[in-house]
């Protein structure tokens, strides 16, 4: 029912473009000076000179005179050296959290779009409201819970669990994540769920399938598209925060990319290593971000249609 | 350190090159005319003095005339987090009619960047110490003092009025003394397990998680370096460095230390069993014990031969109000305003009125925590640290981010 | 539902409230100990509220810190809605309408900060800010200007999908009886974009006031610290109860604009005829049709 696009660019409206140009132009300019040049200020920071007294960052800004010295010492620290702990670990991080978020957030999602019944408008508002919690709040509550006269502590104590969870564990920081961002997640997956046209999962019911079978060859074909998108649409933030892993571990052993970004950028006297991870980190992201830009305009073309 | 360290002929003229042709550094090159004759160091333009060779600091500006009057508004001041008393600060808004406002910093360095790119405006800076002096003069960034708005410079410890990193403390006031050492539990960790070399608890695995270092690099790895018995903490010996950083990577993997500069509450309140820590930190940390923990849980060991220093106030170029500045530094010395100050932020200020006897007879210091005092002996003990020059600074960070990397 | 729901979902019933308690009950408690008459956020001693208003220094109404933190959150969050609400309107439109080579590199110009994670953008403008737009002095000024731009993807996105249902016809019909297009868009279709109007307020005034990243990034020390840089600061130091207090204002504030905004939309809804209630409000301020 694409009709405002065939209507506008078929009948009365055709010839304005001027107007809609004109309305897209501040949005546009404002963007393109505060969201694109940047990029371009980032790479001829990670590409200039370093200030020999302060080594602070001295840009570059003409491309053709860019020096890589640097560079390839951060990419090869990244990929061999000192920073490439932190790499895996970044990774390994997402991946796990990811998988336990949706290990949580897909039977959540899967019972909203289905069997919720009459229940389903107050559920899905329980279920909004970590939403709009503040995250640091939300760690917060959890700093408080895990310290080591906190209740949650105190609680597993009486279990015979004394363990530190403050204390640098890689445990807490990715229960932390998933904690963060599974809220993130239920929500895209519910509407990919509840989009669903479910009535074929009935009819590969009543020709014999079992349940497994029915949702392995027809619920999560139909819904791939969307699983994968929710995943990314948590994974793209994971791997550029600091913030859950500062609160709830502050220790090297758990350090992420997101980390050093902070520390290079905001607690040290090298920028030029900082602008170097966020274009590593950038690169490494472009891949996800592309994938998830394509998916979610062809689910839109898919629903216009 | 000496001269000595530093006098590779390549890289000084490599630096003083590189200085020249990325312009950045117009500052560097009237810096050697003006203190050519000086005694100290100055290969890359950098102004570093050291108690070998003391420094009078280069000087751009002139100060404030005399007689101003206070401005009304605001005085801003940086300062790390808790080093001031909110009540000694509220008493001086009310005697001077203004507000105070106080931006946190973190480390050093990270505080030096920001003064630089402007994130930081301020008028007051609190607790800088001599490591970062010669970059806050290099960059321009601060002003000459008027000692005629400050009479109670006199109150400041005698051998402090006219310091080595700044001699007749033409830019700093003494603010507060501490040493280098580790704070810890005594409920926890017996004073006998310091015997020997008592910088070896931070390596053994049975404290694992209960660990914490000072967020410093340079405090950190001369703590390494100290361990190893190499006592310069100033060191350009690029095998010295790389096996302090060694080293930290060892305790990484040992005892899962934090990194940060929280010893002052992770410390009482459980959370640690032992950190790597200024001395003052543990008398912060009195006021942080949870209700009905006794105050000698806490203690201090305070090794032989450590960083002793002081940290200083200084007023920056730019202050919108330089003469409440004035007004704040003096105030801030004055016996009676440090006394108050001391009671929230637990270091010993610098004046020479306060003694540790007068400390210890205020009876508010356990006996666990004698040893944290720095007594004159103690601080004259001290090693020094002081500005490293650009190149061995480099090699410094390096060997940091090896060890917070994980 | 069919019939083979019923028999199985027992299991996934105790998940789903499990989860509920999980994702609530923390929170809950340390709303509570916001309400502890000890410096303690981890032991209760007692109820009272020191930390709220009685405590002359420390209390979250009488900080001074505090309070400056509040104000500067409140004032950040609304100045980024003037900017950003007129700003993401026209180019939803705008985008929506131009064709040619144009309309993708505004399109993805327009999605892309959607997704990019918070650090990089947060990263890249105090890189530029710091050393190319030196005239934008970190602090309110930058902190601002970061956040329409974080924000201005959200907008233009609960603005083109009202767009989209809305069709071109009324527009049309206006233009038959004789209006122009400027006519025809701002009594026509401006009007009828309320609703996601009104959801773009609420969505960016809570993504603004919870900002962290981005805002913390820009910051230049306390003038410009926010509520949720307070309290990333200070979680792990020795902060009393009164951290707690500004935090559950925090998330007092966002759920009083939720719900404001909750209930002009489905007052607005009804008021035109439209159909929804309280789902189709939240499906505007979630972005999830259901």
């Amino acid at each position: 029912m694409d009709t405002l696009h065939s209507g506008l660019t078929q009948t009365n409206l055709k010839n304005s473009p001027r107007l809609w140009a004109g309305l897209a132009i501040p949005g546009t300019v404002w963007l393109i000076a505060l969201f694109a040049i940047p990029f371009y200020a980032v790479a001829c920071i990670a590409f200039g000179t370093i200030d020999p007294i302060f080594r602070d960052a001295v840009p570059q800004w003409n491309p053709l005179s860019w020096n890589f010295v640097q560079a390839r010492q951060i990419f090869s620290s990244l990929a061999t050296g000192a920073l490439q702990g932190v790499a895996i670990r970044t990774v390994v991080y997402v991946v796990s959290a990811v998988t336990l978020s949706f290990l949580i957030g897909f039977p959540i999602a899967y019972f909203l779009a289905r069997h919720a019944g009459k229940r389903k408008l107050l559920l899905l508002v329980l279920i909004i409201v970590p939403f709009w919690v503040n995250y640091l709040m939300r760690m917060l509550a959890w700093v408080n819970l895990l310290s080591v006269d906190g209740l949650f502590t105190r609680f597993m104590r009486v279990f015979g669990v004394n363990y530190n969870w403050l204390d640098g564990s890689p445990i807490t920081v990715i229960l932390g994540l998933v904690y963060g961002y599974v809220p993130f997640l239920i929500l895209p997956l519910y509407a990919t769920l509840e989009r669903l046209d479910w009535r074929l999962v009935d009819a590969a019911r009543d020709l014999g399938a079992n349940s497994r079978q029915a949702f392995r060859l027809v619920t999560l074909p139909m819904s791939k598209a969307g699983l994968v998108a929710a995943g990314i649409l948590i994974a793209l933030p994971m791997f550029g925060d600091y913030y859950t892993n500062d609160l709830l571990s502050r220790s090297p052993s758990t350090e992420m990319i997101g980390n050093q970004i902070d520390f290079f950028l905001n607690a040290s006297s090298q920028p030029q290593n900082g602008a170097l991870l966020v274009l590593a980190l950038s690169i490494f992201l472009l891949f996800f971000m592309s994938f998830y830009l394509r998916s979610t305009r062809q689910q839109s073309k898919q629903v216009t249609r | 350190m000496t001269n000595e360290s530093f006098r590779p002929m390549g890289r000084r003229d490599f630096l003083r090159n590189l200085a020249i042709t990325s312009g950045a550094i117009t500052i560097g090159g009237s810096l050697l005319a003006a203190c050519g004759g000086s005694t100290a160091t100055e290969s890359s333009g950098l102004s570093i003095g050291t108690p070998q060779n003391p420094i009078k600091l280069p000087v751009t500006t002139d100060a404030i005339a005399d007689g101003l009057p206070n401005e009304s508004g605001t005085l801003e001041i940086l300062n790390w987090a808790d080093y001031q008393n909110p009540e000694s600060i509220a008493i001086f808004e009310e005697k001077f009619g203004c507000k105070v406002v106080t931006s946190i910093y973190d480390t050093e360095e990270a505080a030096i960047a920001k003064l630089r790119n402007g994130t930081f405006k301020p008028d007051l800076i609190l607790g800088m110490t001599d490591t970062g002096l010669a970059k806050l003069v290099a960059a321009d960034l601060l002003q000459p003092l008027n000692k005629s708005y400050i009479p109670n410079f006199g109150n400041v410890i005698s051998g402090l009025q006219s310091p080595y990193y700044d001699l007749e403390s033409q830019y700093t006031v003494p603010y507060f003394i501490y040493g280098n050492g580790i704070g810890y539990r005594t409920d926890r960790i017996d004073k006998n397990a310091f015997a020997g070399n008592g910088y070896d608890i931070l390596w053994d695995a049975q404290f694992s998680g209960k660990v914490g270092v000072l967020d410093s690099y340079r405090d950190t790895l001369a703590m390494a370096m100290f361990r190893a018995g190499n006592f310069d903490g100033n060191t350009a010996d690029a095998a010295i460095i790389q096996k302090a950083g060694d080293d930290l990577v060892a305790m990484r993997e040992a005892t899962n230390p934090k990194v940060d500069i929280l010893a002052y509450t992770e410390i009482p309140s459980g959370n640690r069993d032992l950190n790597f820590t200024w001395s003052g930190d543990l008398f912060t940390a009195l006021q942080y014990l949870p209700e009905g923990v006794a105050p000698d849980v806490l203690g201090f060991w305070y090794p032989e031969k450590t960083v002793a220093k002081n940290d200083f106030m200084c007023i920056t170029k730019n202050a919108k109000a330089p003469v409440l500045a004035h007004q704040l530094i003096n105030f801030l010395s004055d016996t009676d305003n440090a006394l108050l100050n001391r009671e929230y932020v637990g270091y010993q200020p610098a004046l020479e009125s306060i003694t540790v006897d007068l400390l210890i007879s205020s009876g508010t210091i356990p006996e666990s925590l004698i040893d944290a005092l720095v007594t004159p002996e103690k601080y004259d003990a001290g090693l020094a640290q002081v500005s490293l020059e650009p190149a061995v600074d480099a090699l410094w960070l390096e060997q940091w981010t090896r060890f917070t990397a994980g | 539902m069919s019939r083979n729901t019923q028999k199985s979902n027992s299991p996934l019933r105790f998940l789903i409230w499990g989860y509920i308690v999980w994702s609530l009950v923390p929170v809950m408690i340390a709303v509570i100990f916001s309400f502890n008459d000890g410096r303690s956020r981890t032991v209760w001693q007692g109820f009272s509220f020191r930390w709220w208003w009685q405590d002359p220094n420390s209390s979250v109404f009488q900080n001074a810190e505090m309070r400056n933190a509040i104000v500067n959150s409140l004032v950040l969050a609304i100045s980024t809605l003037l900017i950003v609400t007129p700003l993401g309107i026209a180019l939803a439109i705008g985008s929506q309408r131009i064709r040619g080579r144009s309309e993708k590199f505004v399109q993805g110009l327009t999605s892309t900060p959607l997704i990019t994670p918070e650090i990089v953008v947060g990263a890249a403008l105090l890189l530029t800010f710091t050393r190319l737009f030196t005239a934008i002095p970190l602090g309110f000024a930058a902190q601002l200007l970061g956040n329409v731009t974080f924000s201005l993807a959200s907008v233009v996105v609960i603005v083109r999908a009202r767009l989209v249902s809305i069709g071109a016809s009324f527009e049309e019909a206006a233009r038959d009886l004789g209006a122009t297009r400027w006519q025809a868009l701002r009594f026509v279709l401006l009007p009828m974009l309320w609703p996601s109007v009104m959801a773009s307020l609420v969505v960016v005034f809570a993504t603004v006031i919870d900002d962290f990243v981005i805002t913390s990034f820009l910051s230049a020390g306390v003038s410009s610290e926010t509520v949720p840089l307070r309290i990333y600061s200070s979680v792990r130091g020795g902060a009393t109860p009164a951290l707690n207090a500004l935090a559950t204002l925090l998330v007092l504030t966002s759920f009083a604009v939720l719900i404001i905004g909750l209930f002009g939309l489905s007052t607005w809804r009804k008021r035109h005829g439209e159909r929804g209630g309280l789902r189709a409000a939240l499906a505007d301020v979630t972005q999830i049709n259901s």
